[in-house]
């Protein structure tokens, strides 16, 4: 991660780095007020390991200068981390005192009162400078329990070389981008069997319902506490519609594939050989243009000495654009952080969370390429194209409903087999209503 | 336990013949005590916190403290109401048969491949076996999984190669495909452990016998049908019980399947589906109430076969 | 094997056999030759079938993460602490059911039967609970304690098969020569039992060794975990970036490292002549 550091993030980020970097020195973290008298050891959970080893570092010695207590972070993976929550969230004895979980997680969990209210830290911590859709899923009945931790975004990576040889321009609006993804596959100028023009997997919902976002529509609507999954409403069936479109005349992506490794499907491998350096390799080339996370980047480029490398020449990325002139309104990736309830910690957990917000820590998640949860401190990812297009695309991004059953709705699967039998070509407006009563209970579901 | 509290009344049961042993003796309880202990301290619980909360309506907020609602059997009748659920179980019971039937072919005949061959291939094949058999299921399912890839799979790879156009063909798509895939891969899982089994039987078997029967002009299908049949019956019977019961739920497997990209209810079993009502949506009571159905299921599906073994047994 | 001329039944039986052996070796040779290649080979749509070129980085990335060795420990201490418990217990056991004739025998071996039938999805809530008031979350004994419950069952049935398939009137015989009960037992049965208390120590092993859903409930803590549970963070973050394919492979590779070492330590015992000369004898 730490490569990701750009030259430019440098520049901005210097002054406050020289401070972060450094383990802290007690003049600059004078110790506080409200610290209790005797230290407390917390543990912290994060959620895979998005968190670089320098910050988790950087937390255990600023906590340890600030209240002379340890902090213990464990690293959970994201595939167990519900299971986890589930069983020790609830034991006073063996709870984390301070929990990372994926913002689409959080509303299941702060509904049934597994996060501390922290309503009375919220001005201190940023107020309304912190990114407000993910303040949203950590809140209920207007307090505030888990607030964001990070965010990303999801854009697109193309092959310049490819839209060159198609004769297509970077699309400016959603209508041309779909143009424009079709015409690839139409032309496929490197008469590659199955080329797409855009992959997007059958299942893979959580790009999928960009589509649903930019022409207006949403995945569920709320009304006095009352949930409603909308996929039939006008404008989402409109959105899957092109969707539909997309999947029948751009992408060539089974249609049981999700969101996982698109970025196989965009490089060459034009330099595989067999034992005797004779060239064997077929290209795996099998796509113009994919969607995914920006760290997708570094697995993105020409083979060199058996290791991707990034090429400007070939490789461009830009943000999903909408059709009133600002980018799309993607699926916006990411966590939310809170105090476990039964935590005996309480107030040492709450000097972490000070320290978590504050100026120092949110640049350097910034200067890691994370999105900090803080406006002020968004400049940090930089400058670079993959920093711009990430600002861009994470501007106008939204979050799937901060529904109690959310998490049920994603273990369900339900939205993939939809999305799927959308991709096959099913009728929309049958699949919609029919999905609309499936998800609808699952939704309000505690 | 009734077997621990009843000692001192043997001695007076007369239905208790004992056989190699004139006086009841307190020995066999000393020898069961270890075992009946770790099962109740560890199985006790669970099993009873199963049972009552199958009863309860009982979700991730029950888990945070909420008191749970006592519904008496309303998750069962919801349960036994919804197609879902019959469809799984139809499922999971073909499934389960079908695996547990090719497992215990294939595992008899590669046991009776052991004892046939010489030395050093019986080592190779032994070997071969123990690697598959020791491959952690978490790296066996990343490979497998890779092999059946539809677009590097080697699997495609090796068909189109030899003629067949298998060029970017989806194995996870279509149930039936992908249940194909998943019985090759428990299968393969499957075989090293019921070929071990019976092999460890048939070295039981002793070689004087089958020369005194070869001698009496025995066939090597008679001699299989009359001598090493019956010695290998015991473990062929459990091996077998157990291929049905750790098939009917087969998890890890299923799941990590699904995850590749097959479409989750075209192809729940009921160890996937118990999981996904349990963690995936909360719903703890439901879980638990198809657990306790899946017991039932499993005691009557094997209820004849148990009783067989056990009057054997006696 | 006195007899050296050919026959035609034997070698066709070889050739099944060296058939039978590539095809089950198969993925397991793909699982090495993937730990030694460089992961931009390994996503080509054309696989490399040897590992020229190939090196061992895949491995020392996986051992610079200095994760490998405690996880290793931990699977040791759980694994050895099951299996000794589980066939001491199940042993006994065996022997109470395959000699005795006691009452509430039938009952034992019914509940035996029927309590490996009981589906784990739905009880880890419950084990949790359990542990956390016993006070032995995040402890081998407490893991211990789930996966001795859990392979007793069956290892009772396998070793009652093994005690019942010995002829009781070997001991006898040992007997009338003037040995003891105890010691007909321990010259004339245990020897006949080796098999089976291999393979049944060789399945109580390999449960242990492999599972992962107790344990990641039990063992929350990132020093506690075991192979499994290491190996299966190692796939996660893994996909959560780019899945680096060869590092994937090669922890896959060491975590199977130590079981094949087991296997071929027990493997003698296995095939060990101690058997045939016994039944002989």
């Amino acid at each position: 991660m730490k490569k990701m550091l750009s030259a430019a993030a440098l520049v901005t980020a210097s002054a406050l780095a020289l401070t972060g970097c450094a383990p802290a020195p007690a003049a600059s973290v004078p110790p506080s007020q409200s610290a209790s008298a005797t230290p407390q050891n917390i543990t912290l959970w994060v959620a895979g390991g998005d968190t670089p080893k320098e910050l988790r570092e950087y937390l255990a010695t600023t906590y340890k200068a600030k209240t002379g207590g340890t902090l213990t972070i464990e690293e959970q993976a994201w595939g167990d981390l519900v299971t986890k929550l589930t069983t020790a969230l609830p034991d006073a004895n063996n709870t984390p005192d301070v929990v990372e979980v994926g913002n689409t997680q959080s509303p299941t969990f702060t509904n049934v009162g597994a996060f501390s209210d922290i309503s009375d830290l919220y001005a201190e911590l940023g107020g309304d400078k912190l990114l407000q859709s993910f303040v949203e899923v950590g809140k209920v009945d207007g307090k505030n329990f888990t607030l964001p931790y990070y965010f990303g975004s999801r854009y697109m990576f193309y092959r310049k070389d490819v839209y060159k040889a198609a004769g297509v321009e970077v699309p400016k609006t959603l209508d041309e981008f779909n143009a424009t993804v079709k015409t690839i596959a139409e032309k496929n100028p490197n008469k590659i069997k199955d080329f797409s023009g855009f992959f997007i997997g059958g299942q893979d919902w959580r790009n999928g319902i960009s589509w649903i976002f930019a022409n207006g529509g949403d995945l569920a609507k709320v009304d006095g506490g009352q949930w409603t999954s909308t996929l039939s409403d006008p404008n989402s069936i409109k959105g899957l519609t092109q969707l539909q479109e997309i999947q029948k005349a751009a992408s060539r992506a089974p249609k049981t594939a999700k969101d996982e490794s698109p970025w196989l499907y965009i490089n060459d491998s034009d330099v595989i050989t067999d034992a005797d350096k004779k060239v064997t390799g077929k290209t795996s080339l099998a796509a113009a243009t994919i969607m995914a996370p920006g760290w997708a980047h570094w697995s993105i480029g020409d083979l060199k000495d058996d290791k991707r490398v990034w090429n400007d020449e070939k490789f461009g990325v830009y943000p999903l654009p909408g059709n009133d002139g600002k980018p799309a309104p993607v699926f916006a990736g990411g966590s939310n952080i809170g105090i476990s309830a039964t935590s005996k910690n309480q107030e040492g957990a709450r000097e972490l969370m000070k320290i978590i917000f504050s100026h120092e820590y949110q640049q350097m998640l910034g200067k890691n390429g994370l999105g900090p949860a803080n406006s002020d401190d968004v400049s940090a990812l930089g400058t670079d194209e993959f920093a711009q297009a990430l600002i861009a695309s994470a501007s106008n991004s939204k979050l799937t409903p901060a529904a109690p059953g959310w998490a049920g709705v994603e273990a369900s699967g339900k939205l993939e087999e939809f999305f799927a039998k959308v991709a096959d070509g099913g009728d929309i407006a049958a699949l919609s209503k029919e999905y609309d009563a499936l998800l609808t209970p699952l939704l309000n579901a505690k | 336990m009734t077997v621990l509290s009843s000692p001192a009344r043997t001695q007076a049961a007369p239905g208790a013949e004992p056989v190699r042993h004139r006086r009841p003796s307190v020995v066999p309880y000393f020898l069961i005590v270890p075992a009946i202990a770790v099962l109740v301290l560890a199985l006790g619980y669970p099993l009873v916190w199963q049972f009552w909360t199958s009863t309860q309506k009982f979700g991730l907020a029950q888990q945070f403290g909420k008191p749970p609602q006592f519904v008496g059997l309303a998750n069962y009748a919801q349960l036994f109401t919804d197609a879902q659920t019959w469809a799984v179980v139809g499922r999971s019971i073909a499934f389960c048969l079908v695996n547990a039937a090719i497992t215990v072919v294939i595992g008899v005949l590669v046991a009776l491949l052991m004892s046939a061959v010489g030395t050093v291939t019986r080592l190779i094949l032994q070997i071969a076996m123990l690697l598959a058999w020791a491959m952690p299921v978490i790296a066996s399912m990343t490979v497998w999984i890779w092999l059946f890839d539809w677009h590097r799979g080697i699997v495609n790879w090796a068909l189109t190669q030899v003629g067949l156009d298998f060029t970017n063909h989806n194995w996870l798509e279509q149930p039936l495909s992908f249940y194909f895939v998943a019985t090759v891969i428990v299968v393969w899982m499957s075989v090293p452990f019921v070929a071990f089994s019976v092999y460890a039987g048939l070295t039981q078997i002793s070689e004087e016998i089958m020369e005194a029967a070869a001698l009496d002009g025995a066939t090597p299908r008679q001699r299989f049908f009359a001598i090493t049949m019956p010695m290998i019956r015991p473990v062929l019977m459990i091996v077998t019980l157990l291929q049905v019961i750790w098939d009917l739920r087969v998890f890890a497997q299923i799941r990590m399947l699904q995850d590749a990209g097959a479409p989750l209810s075209s192809t729940d079993l009921l160890g996937t589906y118990i999981y996904r009502l349990g963690v995936g949506s909360s719903d703890f009571g439901m879980a638990s109430a198809l657990s306790i159905f899946v017991l039932v299921l499993t005691v009557a599906l094997s209820f004849f076969y148990v009783m067989h073994l056990l009057k054997e047994d006696s | 094997m006195s007899r050296r001329r050919f026959r035609p039944g034997k070698f066709l039986a070889s050739v099944v056999a060296i058939l039978v052996s590539l095809a089950w070796v198969f993925p397991v040779y793909w699982m090495l030759n993937s730990s030694l290649l460089p992961n931009a080979v390994l996503t080509s749509t054309t696989p490399r079938f040897l590992p020229f070129g190939g090196s061992m980085a895949n491995f020392a990335a996986v051992f610079d993460q200095g994760t490998f060795w405690p996880a290793l420990g931990m699977s040791l201490a759980i694994t050895l602490t099951t299996v000794a418990f589980c066939l001491l217990f199940a042993f006994l056991a065996a022997l109470a059911i395959s000699r005795f004739r006691f009452r509430g025998r039938a009952t034992f071996v019914l509940a035996v039967l029927f309590i490996q039938m009981l589906p784990a999805e739905g009880l880890f809530i419950a084990q949790y609970k359990l542990m956390s008031s016993l006070n032995l979350l995040n402890s081998v004994i407490g893991v211990a304690i789930l996966y001795v419950a859990a392979v007793v069952p069956f290892t009772i049935w396998m070793l009652r098969g093994f005690v019942a398939g010995v002829p009781i009137e070997l001991e006898e015989a040992a007997m009338v020569d003037g040995l003891s009960r105890t010691q007909a037992f321990f010259r004339i049965t245990f020897p006949l039992l080796a098999p089976g208390l291999v393979a049944s120590g060789v399945y109580a092993f390999l449960q242990a060794w492999n599972e992962f859903t107790v344990a990641l409930v039990i063992l929350q803590k990132e020093e506690y975990r075991t192979l499994p549970l290491w190996l299966r963070g190692f796939v996660q973050a893994s996909a959560n970036r780019a899945t680096d394919w060869g590092q994937v492979m090669a922890a896959s590779t060491l975590v199977a490292v130590p079981v094949i070492i087991f296997f071929l330590i027990v493997q003698g015992r296995l095939t060990s002549g101690l058997v045939a000369g016994a039944v002989k004898g």
